[in-house]
């Protein structure tokens, strides 16, 4: 007869191992999985680390306009760090919407619709009735020349000096619009003025202020990071287009960028 | 002494060629069936062959008992490899004379006396394991069946080394070639269960099911003499908890636990 106890002792020691064998596999598939989604979560926080940049840089801009001072040791270091690694500003970012902000943006501009309608109304009037008492009333500049012999030449001079007068009006009529209705196209405009008339400076931070009201638009981004460049920080003002580029895909933006650069070269 | 039901039942699977044991299943009765037709046909030589354990000896044996009493036939169960008492038995089972031990048979005498049986008598002859006689032994062979007196079935193992059958004496004369195979799970079910039916261990056979056989299967390869082995120590170890602890098995259900103990046992399974 077959030793059966002897056998039945190995047959435990097969057991054994065959439940070995099965633990030891489970334990391998769960840590399999736990290592695939861990890697995942890892990648996942990477990315977050990623974009945590373009926010410090965005969110420095914000301080900038409060402060009036655009190197705050925030940006500065997120410059830097952008310095080190361009591929990671260069890197895709998910465009965030925030809806309360869309909402008073049309709020906005229905109002700005209606203003607009209110003023050509109110000014168009008067101007037809200008140009109707011109015509009945008034002489023009020849005909009050052949009235008043050689006067005409010093009438134009005046008028120039009117000219001048109604330049610097316009600004301060504009930044009293703007006090008003906080509306970032005056801002713009503003911006816009100030770059034309040279004053680089002034031209940065009215662009800020129309960048501040709104991040989407890319005139104030473009006019910001040009007032940069004639500042003389090309390497800053590239470095903000990178970001903005990255989150718009703007081909305006992406042709400043490259002018920059070539110019730069 | 206590007696187990189990001693009988290991018992069956005890390997024998005995043709009571023989267990009739679709593919060997086709292989039968073959065989039979053959021995019509002017053939000299038949082959059988298979792995070992694929019932070989198992068919000439049953050949033999089902044709004893109807035709001229001699079976020879174990090898001669000596050509003296080779030829000496031929010529005994063919002269049903006694030949004295001081004696021997002359091998073209042989042959004259075949030649002059020709068209008178047909003697047929079986052989097993013929992959043990010797080359010489065989062109003897071979010679005695080109007199159409004597024919020849031969049994051989199929060698993965040795590939018999292109031999030139087997590739010119045989005519017949029956290949043998393992049985595969449907026919194995019916082996054993027939097996257990035939000694009226019906209970035994219905403890049986499908997923037991699979796995002697597996272990097997549905080779009849490895699956006789198996059960063997299957009722075996049966045997052994019948008789000293009985609370341990159940008389329903064939033991998982017990296979793979025999498993482990053969060695089909390591521990």
């Amino acid at each position: 007869m077959i030793n059966t106890k002897e056998l039945e002792k190995r047959w435990y020691k097969y057991k054994t191992k065959g439940v070995l064998l099965v633990v030891s596999i489970l334990a391998i598939l769960s840590l399999l999985i736990y290592g695939g989604y861990y890697i995942l979560y890892k990648l996942d926080l990477n990315i977050e680390k990623k974009e945590q940049p373009k926010k410090a840089v965005l969110s420095a801009t914000r301080v900038v306009v409060k402060e009036k001072n655009i190197s705050t040791p925030i940006e500065k270091k997120s410059i830097e760090k952008g310095d080190s690694d361009n591929s990671v500003m260069l890197s895709p970012t998910i465009p965030v919407i925030d809806l309360e902000k869309e909402k008073l943006k049309d709020i906005r501009a229905r109002k700005r619709a209606i203003d607009y309608n209110i003023a050509k109304k109110t000014h168009h009037k008067p101007k037809k009735r200008l140009v109707k008492a011109k015509a009945s009333t008034y002489l023009t500049a020849s005909e009050l020349a052949e009235v008043n012999g050689n006067r005409y030449k010093a009438k134009r001079e005046k008028k120039k000096i009117n000219m001048k007068l109604s330049s610097s009006n316009y600004m301060s009529v504009m930044k009293q619009k703007f006090k008003q209705n906080k509306n970032p196209r005056e801002a713009l405009l503003i911006a816009q003025a100030y770059y034309d008339a040279g004053n680089y400076k002034k031209a940065e931070e009215w662009a800020l202020i129309a960048n501040n009201l709104d991040k989407t638009s890319d005139e104030s981004w473009l006019l910001f990071a040009k007032a940069k460049d004639k500042l003389g920080k090309r390497r800053e003002a590239l470095k903000i287009l990178v970001v903005y580029y990255n989150k718009s895909k703007s081909s305006k933006v992406k042709a400043l960028i490259d002018k920059m650069k070539s110019k730069s070269i | 002494m206590k007696k187990s039901k189990y001693s009988e039942i290991k018992n069956i699977f005890i390997d024998t060629v005995d043709t009571n044991s023989f267990v009739e299943l679709e593919s060997t009765a086709f292989n039968y069936q073959i065989l039979e037709e053959s021995l019509d046909k002017p053939l000299k030589m038949i082959l059988l062959f298979g792995k070992p354990g694929t019932g070989k000896s198992m068919i000439l044996n049953r050949l033999y008992h089902n044709l004893k009493d109807s035709r001229e036939i001699h079976y020879f169960d174990a090898p001669i490899l000596s050509e003296k008492e080779f030829l000496k038995n031929i010529y005994e089972s063919m002269s049903s004379q006694k030949i004295p031990q001081n004696m021997r048979v002359n091998f073209d005498g042989l042959l004259k006396y075949c030649q002059k049986l020709r068209g008178k008598r047909e003697v047929m002859f079986l052989l097993d394991e013929c992959q043990l006689y010797s080359e010489a032994l065989m062109e003897k062979i071979r010679l005695l069946s080109d007199t159409r007196v004597v024919k020849f079935v031969i049994t051989l193992h199929k060698t993965e080394n040795e590939d018999v059958i292109a031999k030139e004496h087997f590739k010119t004369r045989i005519w017949e070639v029956i290949e043998l195979k393992n049985a595969d799970i449907d026919d194995l079910e019916v082996y054993i269960q027939k097996k257990l039916l035939q000694r009226g261990f019906v209970e035994v056979s219905n403890m049986i099911t499908k997923k037991d056989i699979k796995f002697i299967h597996a272990c097997t390869k549905g080779n009849f003499r490895e699956t006789n082995k198996f059960l063997y120590i299957v009722f075996n170890i049966y045997e052994y908890y019948d008789l000293y602890k009985p609370e341990k098995i159940n008389s329903t259900k064939l033991s998982k636990k017990i296979l793979e103990m025999a498993a482990i046992k053969i060695g089909y399974i390591h521990d």
